[in-house]
């Protein structure tokens, strides 16, 4: 990984990281915050050189890595633009969120709302072939737990290839929702019927049917964030499963 | 190719013992001490209510009920409630290998949240050799009986799986129980609930019982209680004629399951995309002449 690289060539050690905010509510950038003290501990190893909320910088530099949140607008040309610069800029991409990763609520857009009607297409960073090489970990939830994203920058940190591992799975998929959990998991015939999903979805969209040991899934309030899926564990298990 | 012995089969462990208990059946004494001695806040089970197995929270010393019937589904639902309703820290969590592999991963994607170190003081784990569903048991009696029964206990006896219904015991052979099972429980490895601090066996007579202990938060756990109340809980460890009979029936059971395992995989159902390779993992190390580590990799 271009971490090693740099700890061997470089030197300035500490890994750059910068926030970017597509379309989205920027719950999963308010998420990073909730690590609180935390936070502190990373900033002997981490610098923050870019994030439109806690910095006043203006101009995108060179960076390790770029947590990106929210899905891309077709229509709004400062995504385009800034989408090509941070490929350009960032050597690794993580997308953060329902919205980077699956489209989470954005795939229910309609548009007609002000202040900017026109925008009504919005695609998640998983479904852009220009940046494919470098988004290699997605991380579902909306918002991803606070604690997630620490465990995952502290992997990131000590290159944890085993926790690391499946959001490599979930970056390649550019689609999760209940929809998905009934079809790969429950229709495939793997649904153990442990009710993990109905604790992970955020919006109660699934609940769990006791007589058939099933989960319910109710599309109208799902916002595809992917947890359900990703917390099941018939979907995936991380190898080796970690033990206490 | 992988042997079936006791290794595979039971997993690793210290040492397993028969279990008595003074009242009640030995896993309701176990966590009512345990409510006692403030090891645990809450528990999280199945319990029985209007004659249905149900997923309950368990908050107080001398609520749990054991259901004798061993099948039950949605127990992880009741996790956030727990954890961030009640804010239960030292929770005690009685399930299946398969429940216990949800809340594992709860540390991870989606959930995020590390409940496993944080909030659970024990993991009991349930000998299971496959959930099933109510209508599947009174299937499962209409083809062996060619009546409806209810059932009213399962428990493990002398190398066969027994249901006790109210109209007599009756012993299920492996075959059909194979049949009426979760398709999803046709391709468990893990029937022992390796992973999980106690694995209980439930038993013919009501306060017996089998504890086999495999962490040391198990093994303190229950020395801890003995040491507290020695008269209410009685162990002694079991021989190995004892643990034979278990694993010759665990044997048999998972044979069926490799076989479920091998059909699929032959015939190319599809897998969930995320996990394309778990069953044909197991299917190469099958076949396989010498393997090593196959825990880790497997499950």
């Amino acid at each position: 990984m271009f971490f090693k690289d740099k700890v061997l060539n470089e030197e300035d050690l500490k890994l750059k990281i910068g926030f970017f905010h597509l379309s989205s509510c920027s719950g999963c950038q308010v998420a990073f915050l909730d690590m609180f003290e935390k936070i502190v501990e990373f900033l002997d190893t981490v610098e923050l050189v870019y994030s439109n909320m806690l910095t006043r910088k203006r101009e995108i530099p060179f960076l390790d890595v770029a947590f990106v949140e929210g899905a891309l607008c077709v229509e709004e040309n400062y995504h385009l633009r800034l989408i090509k610069e941070i490929n350009e800029k960032s050597k690794l991409i993580v997308s953060v969120g329902a919205c980077a990763s699956f489209g989470g609520v954005r795939r229910l857009s309609c548009g007609n709302q002000m202040p900017q009607p026109q925008h009504n297409s919005f695609i998640p960073l998983t479904e852009i072939e220009l940046i494919k090489n470098k988004l290699k970990y997605a991380i579902p939830g909306c918002p991803p737990n606070p604690s997630l994203l620490e465990n995952f920058l502290l992997a990131l940190l000590e290159l944890d290839y085993d926790f690391l591992q499946p959001f490599e799975f979930i970056a390649s998929s550019n689609d999760a929702s209940g929809f998905n959990l009934i079809s790969e998991v429950v229709n495939k015939g793997f649904c153990v019927g442990c009710g993990t999903c109905e604790t992970a979805c955020p919006t109660r969209a699934i609940s769990f049917s006791q007589s058939c040991g099933k989960p319910n899934f109710t599309p109208s309030t799902c916002v595809h964030c992917g947890s359900c899926l990703a917390a099941c564990p018939q979907s995936f298990k991380p190898y080796p499963q970690p033990t206490y | 190719m992988l042997r079936l012995d006791e290794s595979f089969l039971l997993g690793k462990y210290k040492k397993a013992f028969k279990t008595v208990s003074k009242e009640g059946t030995p896993i309701e004494t176990l966590f009512n001490l345990m409510f006692r001695e403030n090891l645990i806040d809450g528990l999280l089970t199945y319990s029985k209510e209007k004659g249905k197995v149900v997923p309950k929270l368990i908050l107080r010393e001398g609520e749990f009920l054991q259901p004798q019937v061993p099948f039950g589904f949605g127990l992880n639902s009741l996790l956030k409630k727990a954890i961030q309703k009640y804010r239960l820290s030292k929770l005690a969590v009685f399930g299946t290998s398969c429940v216990l592999d949800g809340l594992n991963k709860t540390q991870y994607y989606g959930i995020g949240c590390n409940w496993v170190k944080t909030a659970v003081a024990l993991k009991v784990g349930q000998l299971c050799l496959g959930n099933i569903t109510e209508e599947g048991i009174r299937a499962l009696l209409l083809h062996l009986k060619g009546r409806g029964e209810k059932l009213k206990r399962a428990f493990i006896e002398e190398r066969e799986l027994i249901f006790q219904t109210d109209k007599g015991k009756l012993k299920i052979p492996m075959e059909v129980l194979h049949k009426y099972i979760l398709s999803a429980c046709r391709y468990c490895l893990n029937l022992s609930s390796r992973g999980s601090d106690i694995t209980y066996v439930q038993k013919e007579r009501e306060n017996e019982g089998l504890f086999i202990i495999r962490s040391e938060r198990g093994w303190y756990t229950v020395a801890k209680l003995q040491k507290r109340a020695p008269g209410e809980l009685k162990l002694k460890g079991a021989g190995q004629e004892e643990v034979d009979s278990l694993v010759s029936l665990l044997r048999e059971k998972i044979l069926l399951n490799i076989d479920s395992i091998i059909d699929r995989v032959e015939i190319g159902l599809p897998v969930p995309k995320w996990s394309g390779n778990k069953l044909r993992k197991f299917y190469r190390l099958w076949n396989s002449i010498e393997t090593s580590d196959f825990e880790e990799e497997v499950f």
